[in-house]
C-alpha cells in the first residue's frame, strides 16, 4: 500500500470509475437480457412453495412457486426504468425551474429559492408519499412521477446556483450585448457549462430514486404487482424471512450493488471532470 | 459581497425569511391537501350517508366555502396552532402530535448525535489516512451505507440484535412512555442505531471532504512550517474552518433524519410522528395529515434557522452576509 | 391485515354444537395479579364502536370493558349477560327483558333500564357508524316500565334478536362522549392508552360477577405480522390474537416455550364478482372461473398445511353447513367448455380490484397465472382499504374484487340484492328473509341450508378458502379464547403461571 501512495489519488479515481462501470454494466446487461430471455416465465408457477436454492432455481422460489432468480433479474430492469425515468422527469422540471429562477428578478428569485429550500427540507420519500396518496390507484407510473417531482426540487436548486454563476461570467454579458436572445444564451452557454456538474448529480439522484422506490414499496405505496421491483420483493419476503431467508437478502444485495455502482460511476466521472479533486464526496 | 450589517439587522432579516417560508409552506400544504382525491367531507362520514349529512359535513369541514375563504381560515387556524380534531380518532391533533413527538424527537436527536460521533472521527481518519488500508476501508463502508435502504438495514439489525442475540427488544414503545425511562431508552436503542448508521454514512463523506480541503489549505501548511505537529495544527486551526461547511450540511441532515423517521418507526413499530402520518394518509384523515406536515415543516424551518445562526457566529467571514442562500 | 368488518344482519341465536374447544390447562398455580400482554394487529382508532373505531375495539372492549344484554361466547353460544331472564310474546313481536340486579358501571352508577334504552338508541341513531345498525332496524319501540325491565317491540319476527343484542354495548346514559374514555360494566376498566402503540385494562375490583384471573391486560398493537411475531419471540408479548402466516408458525410449533392452538375459523377469502355486470351476470362464466381455480394449491401457497377448503360462504361451524366443495371442482377442461358455452371461447379480460394488504396481492397474482390457462386475462388493480370501501362497497363500481369476510353466520349477505356483489336470486332472498322470521331454530336451519346450496349452485362468488384461526402464546399462559368469534378476545379468564 505504502509504495503506491504517491500515485494513489489518480489510480483510485480510475478504479472507482471502472468498478462503477462494471456494476452498472452488469445490471444494464441483465435488464436488456430480460427483454428477450429469462430462466423462467416470471408469472409461471414452476416450483414448490418457498423451495430452497437449487440447480433448477438458483435463488429458490417464492410463496407461489415462481422462480425467484427470474424476479430479481426483472428487478434490474424495473430499477433502471424507475431510476432513469425519475431522473428524466426530475431533471426536466428541475433544470427548467432552476434556469428560470436564475433569470428571474430578485424578488421572484428569492421567493423561488425559499420555496425550493422548503421542498428540499422534506426528504424525497415524504413528497413521494404524498403524491402517491394523491393519486387514486397505485401504479409504477405514479411512483416514478412522484419520485421525479420529489427530485426536481433538488435539481432546481443546484441548477439555479450553477446557472447564476455562469450568468455572471464576462462572456455572457458580451453575448447578451451582441444580441443573443435569452433562450440562445441558455442553450449556447448556460446548459453546456453546467452540464458536467449536473450529470454527476443526476447519477446520485438515480441512486436516491431507486432507494426511495424500494422504501415506498416497503410502506405499501410503491409499484403494485406484477412489477417485480426489488422493494416489493423485499416487502413480500419479510414475512418468510425465517423459513426462506434468501428472499429477504438477495433483492437487497442486487439493489445495493446497483446503487453503489452508480455512485462510484458518479465519483469517477467527477474526478475526470475535476482532476484537482480527489475521489471524495 | 453585500454591505456588512449589524447582528440585529441580520436577525430581523433572517426572521422575516422564516415567516415568509412558513407562509409559503402553508400555501404548499393547502394546495397539496386539495390535490388529495375525494371530498374531505366524505372521510368524516360512514357508509350510506344521506345528502343532508354530506352537506352538513361540508359545512363542518368548510369545503363548501370559496377557495380564498378556505385559505384565509386555514392560515388563521395554523397561526393560532388550532389544528382541529382527527376525523377518525376524534382526538385533538395538536395533543396527539405532542405525544408522538416524545418518541420522534429523542429518536432524531439521539440518532443524529450518534451519527456525528461515528462520522466525525471516521471521516477525519478517512481523509488523513487515505493511503492506509483502514482509511480506504472506511470510505468503502460509507459507500455501502449510502446505498442501503434504511428499512432493509432496520430489518437486518432486528434480525441480528433482537431475534438472534436477544440483546434488545424488536420493536414497540412502553405504554407509560418516558415515565418508564429504562424501558423507553432500551426500546429506542436499535432504532437509534439504524438511523445513526444511515446518516453517519452520508455525513462521513462531507466530513472527509471538508477535512481534505482543510489539509490542503495554506494555514495548515504554514502552521506546520512554524513547527506545530500535524494533529495539533489540525485541531487548532482545522476544526474551526472545517466546521463551517459541515454545519450547514448538519442542518439539512438533521431535518432529513427527523422526517426520515417515518420508515424507521414502521420497522420498529414505534408510535411516532411518522407512523401517525402514514396511518393518516392511508385513512385520508385530513386534519392529521395537515397537522403533522405543518408541525414538521415548522420544526424543519426552525432547525434551518438555528443552523444558519450557528454558522454565522462560528464563521466571521459570513457576518456580512444575509441568511438565504 | 386490517380486516374490513362488513357485519350486518346475522341470523340466529342457535347453539353451535360442535365449536366449543375445551378451555386450556386450569389446575395450575397462577399469579392472580399478573400482567397479560396481548399482541394484536388491530388497533382501535378511538374507543367508541359507533364512531368508526374499527374491529380492534371489539377485540379489546367486548366483554372486557363493556358488556351487552347477551354475550356471544367463544364457543359460539349466545348466553344472557346483563339479562336475568326474558320472555317473547306469542306473535314473536314483543320481547320483555328483566335486568340483573346489583350491576354498577365503573363510575359507580347502577345499571337501569334507561341505560339499556340509551345504549340501543346509540347504535341505531342516524349519526351512528355502527355496522350493526341495520340488523336492529326491525325495532320499533323500546319501553322501560320500571328500572329493571326493558320491553322491545318489533315490526317483524326476528329470531336472532338476542344474538344481535350481543353487539350492543351497555353504556351509562350519563356518559356522553366515549371516544377517549369509557363507562361500562365489565370486569376491566380502561387504564393507560397510547395511540399507535398500546392500551391497558385494569381489573375492576368492584365487578358484579366473577373477578378476572389477572390484574392487568395490555393490548400492544403492531402494523405488520413480522413485527408482531418478533414481539412474541423476544418475550415482549405473552399471546398473539391471530397469526397471519404459516411461516411465522415454524418458529413456534415444536418449541416447548410456546403453545400453538388452532381454533374454529369464520374468515373466508373470496373472489367476489360484480354479479350485475357482464360477463359475471352469466352463471356459466362464474362456474367456469370457479372450476379454473386450483384452490388446494392456492391454500397451500398462502397457508402451507393450515386452513380449510370451502365450497360456499358457510364455514363448517355454522349449523347450515353442507360440504359443497364438489359442486365446482378444479377442472380446467370443463372450465374451458363452460366459457365456450357462455360465448367466450377465447376468454375475456377483467380488472381485479385488489386490497393492498396481505394476502390479497399474492392471491391476485395466483389467479392471474391460473386464469391465463383458460384464456382469461386478469388486470390487477391495487387499492387501499379506504378506496375499497368507497369504490366497491359504496359505489359498487367494479368488475371483481378480493376480500376477506370475518364473521360467522354472514350467508345472509346473499339475501340482500343491494349488497356490493349484487347477487340477486329471488328464491335465495325469500329463503333468507323467511329464516329470520322462523319460529324455531330447526326451521331457520332448514331454510338457510337450502339457501346455502342455491348460492353454491349459482357460483354467486368464488369462495377460495377458509383462513385458519391460530392463537400462539407463551407456554406459561392459558385460558384465552381460541376461536376469536367476531373479533372478540375475552381476557378475563387468562392465567399466567407463577
Amino acid at each position: 500500500m505504502r509504495a503506491v501512495a504517491a500515485s494513489a489519488p489518480r489510480s483510485r479515481g480510475s478504479a472507482t470509475l471502472w468498478l462503477g462501470l462494471l456494476l452498472v454494466g452488469l445490471h444494464v446487461a441483465v435488464a436488456l437480457l430480460t427483454l428477450v430471455w429469462t430462466p423462467y416465465d416470471p408469472t409461471a408457477l414452476t416450483g414448490g412453495r418457498l423451495a430452497p436454492p437449487s440447480w433448477e432455481h438458483w435463488a429458490g422460489t417464492d410463496r407461489l412457486g415462481r422462480d425467484f432468480f427470474t424476479q430479481i433479474m426483472i428487478g434490474s430492469r424495473i430499477a433502471l426504468i424507475v431510476g432513469i425515468s425519475a431522473v428524466a422527469i426530475g431533471g426536466l422540471i428541475g433544470v427548467t425551474l432552476g434556469v428560470l429562477a436564475a433569470f428571474a428578478t430578485r424578488l421572484l428569485d428569492d421567493a423561488l429559492a425559499a420555496t425550493l429550500d422548503i421542498l428540499i427540507a422534506f426528504p424525497t420519500l415524504l413528497i413521494a408519499m404524498l403524491v402517491v396518496a394523491a393519486s387514486d390507484t397505485a401504479s409504477l407510473g405514479t411512483a416514478i412521477l412522484a419520485l421525479g417531482i420529489a427530485l426536481s426540487a433538488i435539481v432546481a436548486r443546484l441548477t439555479r446556483i450553477l446557472a447564476k454563476r455562469v450568468l455572471l461570467m464576462d462572456y455572457i454579458t458580451a453575448a447578451r450585448t451582441s444580441g443573443t436572445s435569452r433562450i440562445g444564451v441558455v442553450f449556447q452557454h448556460v446548459l453546456p457549462n453546467i452540464w458536467p456538474t449536473l450529470s454527476v448529480n443526476f447519477a446520485l439522484q438515480f441512486g436516491l430514486a431507486v432507494i426511495a422506490e424500494a422504501s415506498l414499496s416497503y410502506l405499501g405505496l410503491g409499484a403494485p404487482p406484477p412489477n417485480a421491483s426489488w422493494g416489493r420483493l423485499l416487502q413480500e419476503a419479510q414475512g418468510t424471512v425465517y423459513t426462506a431467508p434468501i428472499g429477504a437478502i438477495a433483492p437487497g444485495i442486487a439493489l445495493v450493488s446497483l446503487v453503489i455502482g452508480v455512485n462510484l460511476l458518479a465519483d469517477g466521472l467527477r474526478d475526470i471532470g475535476d482532476p484537482t479533486r480527489r475521489a471524495s464526496r | 459581497m453585500r454591505r456588512p450589517r449589524s447582528i440585529l439587522t441580520y436577525l430581523l432579516r433572517r426572521f422575516a425569511i422564516l415567516l415568509l417560508s412558513l407562509l409559503i409552506a402553508a400555501v404548499v400544504l393547502f394546495v397539496l391537501l386539495r390535490l388529495l382525491p375525494g371530498d374531505p367531507a366524505n372521510a368524516l362520514l360512514g357508509v350510506g350517508a344521506t345528502e343532508a349529512q354530506i352537506a352538513a359535513a361540508r359545512t363542518q369541514v368548510g369545503s363548501d366555502q370559496p377557495l380564498l375563504t378556505q385559505f384565509v381560515s386555514f392560515v388563521g387556524n395554523l397561526a393560532r396552532f388550532d389544528l382541529g380534531t382527527s376525523f377518525v380518532s376524534k382526538a385533538s391533533v395538536l395533543g396527539e402530535i405532542g405525544n408522538r413527538l416524545s418518541v420522534t424527537v429523542p429518536l432524531t436527536i439521539l440518532g443524529f448525535l450518534l451519527a456525528i460521533a461515528i462520522a466525525l472521527p471516521l471521516g477525519i481518519i478517512a481523509a488523513v489516512k487515505a493511503d492506509r488500508w483502514y482509511g480506504a476501508a472506511i470510505s468503502i463502508v460509507s459507500q455501502l451505507g449510502i446505498a442501503i435502504p434504511v428499512f432493509w438495514l432496520g430489518i437486518l439489525i432486528v434480525t441480528i440484535f433482537a431475534i438472534n442475540l436477544r440483546l434488545f427488544p424488536s420493536g414497540g414503545f412502553p405504554l407509560k412512555g418516558w415515565t418508564s425511562f429504562g424501558e423507553a431508552a432500551v426500546a429506542l436503542a436499535l432504532p437509534v442505531l439504524t438511523v445513526a448508521l444511515v446518516i453517519a454514512a452520508s455525513l462521513l463523506r462531507y466530513v472527509r471532504s471538508a477535512t481534505q480541503d482543510v489539509i490542503g489549505s495554506d494555514y495548515i501548511r504554514t502552521a506546520r512550517a512554524l513547527g506545530s505537529g500535524f494533529t495539533e495544527a489540525l485541531l487548532r486551526h482545522g476544526v474551526r474552518n472545517g466546521a463551517v461547511p459541515v454545519i450547514s450540511i448538519l442542518g439539512i441532515e438533521l431535518a432529513t433524519t427527523f422526517l426520515g423517521a417515518v420508515v424507521v418507526e414502521k420497522v420498529f413499530a414505534l408510535p411516532g410522528l411518522g407512523s401517525m402520518l402514514l396511518l393518516a394518509i392511508q385513512q385520508r384523515d385530513y386534519p392529521n395529515v395537515q397537522g403533522v406536515l405543518f408541525i414538521s415543516t415548522l420544526l424543519v424551518l426552525l432547525i434551518g434557522f438555528a443552523a444558519d445562526l450557528l454558522q454565522r457566529f462560528i464563521d466571521p467571514r459570513l457576518r456580512g452576509r444575509a441568511g438565504a442562500p | 391485515m386490517n380486516q374490513i368488518s362488513i357485519r350486518r344482519a346475522l341470523v340466529a341465536a342457535a347453539l353451535l354444537g360442535s365449536v366449543a374447544v375445551a378451555p386450556l390447562a386450569m389446575a395450575q398455580d397462577y399469579d392472580a395479579n399478573a400482567t397479560i400482554r396481548i399482541g394484536s394487529l388491530y388497533e382501535p382508532q378511538n374507543l367508541d364502536n359507533t364512531a368508526g373505531a374499527g374491529q380492534g375495539i371489539n377485540e379489546a372492549f367486548n366483554g372486557n370493558v363493556y358488556e351487552a344484554l347477551f354475550q356471544l361466547t367463544d364457543a359460539g353460544t349466545v348466553e344472557p349477560k346483563l339479562v336475568d331472564s326474558y320472555t317473547n310474546s306469542e306473535d314473536g313481536l314483543t320481547y320483555t327483558f328483566k335486568l340483573k340486579s346489583g350491576v354498577t358501571f365503573h363510575s359507580g352508577d347502577p345499571l337501569t333500564a334507561a341505560d339499556v334504552k340509551y345504549s340501543i338508541e346509540r347504535v341505531t341513531a342516524e349519526a351512528s357508524k355502527s355496522s350493526r345498525k341495520k340488523s336492529l332496524s326491525t325495532i320499533t319501540g323500546i319501553e322501560t316500565p320500571d328500572d329493571q325491565t326493558v320491553v322491545i317491540t318489533l315490526s317483524a319476527r326476528s329470531i336472532s334478536l338476542p344474538y344481535n343484542l350481543s353487539y350492543v354495548w351497555i353504556v351509562n346514559d350519563k356518559a356522553t362522549d366515549i371516544t377517549a374514555t369509557e363507562d361500562g360494566t365489565g370486569p376491566y376498566t380502561l387504564g393507560e392508552w397510547r395511540r399507535g402503540s398500546a392500551l391497558a385494562l385494569n381489573r375492576n375490583d368492584k365487578y358484579w360477577g366473577t373477578a378476572a384471573t389477572n390484574g392487568e391486560v395490555i393490548y400492544t398493537y403492531f402494523t405488520d405480522a413480522t413485527a408482531l411475531n418478533n414481539a412474541l419471540l423476544t418475550n415482549a408479548v405473552d399471546v398473539i390474537t391471530s397469526v397471519q402466516s404459516p411461516d411465522s408458525l415454524a418458529q413456534f410449533s415444536g418449541n416447548p416455550a410456546y403453545k400453538v392452538t388452532e381454533g374454529a375459523s369464520t374468515t373466508k377469502e373470496i373472489l367476489a364478482y360484480n354479479d350485475r355486470v357482464a360477463p359475471f351476470d352469466n352463471v356459466k362464466v362464474r362456474k367456469a372461473l370457479a372450476r379454473a381455480t386450483d384452490k388446494a394449491k392456492l391454500l397451500n401457497s398462502i397457508w402451507g398445511d393450515y386452513g380449510t377448503l370451502i365450497g360456499s360462504f358457510v364455514p363448517p361451524t355454522d349449523p347450515w353447513y353442507v360440504d359443497l366443495t364438489g359442486v365446482d371442482p378444479y377442472d380446467v377442461e370443463s372450465a374451458k367448455a363452460l366459457l365456450a358455452e357462455a360465448g367466450y371461447p377465447d376468454g375475456f379480460e377483467f380488472t381485479l380490484d385488489t386490497p393492498d394488504y396481505d394476502p390479497h396481492p399474492i392471491v391476485a397474482q395466483f389467479l392471474q397465472a391460473e386464469y391465463a390457462k383458460v384464456g382469461v386475462k386478469v388486470n390487477i388493480n391495487i387499492i387501499t382499504a379506504n378506496e375499497w370501501y368507497t369504490k366497491i362497497y359504496q359505489e359498487k363500481n367494479f368488475q371483481a374484487t378480493l376480500q376477506e369476510h370475518v364473521n360467522h353466520r354472514d350467508i345472509v349477505f346473499y339475501g340482500n340484492p343491494d349488497f356490493y356483489w349484487g347477487y340477486n336470486n329471488p328464491e335465495v332472498v325469500k329463503l333468507i328473509a323467511d329464516s329470520e322470521a322462523a319460529a324455531t331454530i330447526d326451521e331457520q336451519t332448514a331454510k338457510l341450508t337450502e339457501a346455502n346450496k342455491l348460492i353454491a349452485e349459482d357460483a354467486a362468488s368464488n369462495w377460495l378458502y377458509l383462513y385458519p384461526q391460530i392463537v400462539v402464546s407463551a407456554a406459561n399462559v392459558s385460558g384465552y379464547p381460541v376461536n376469536g368469534l367476531n373479533s372478540q378476545f375475552f381476557a378475563y379468564g387468562i392465567q399466567k403461571a407463577k
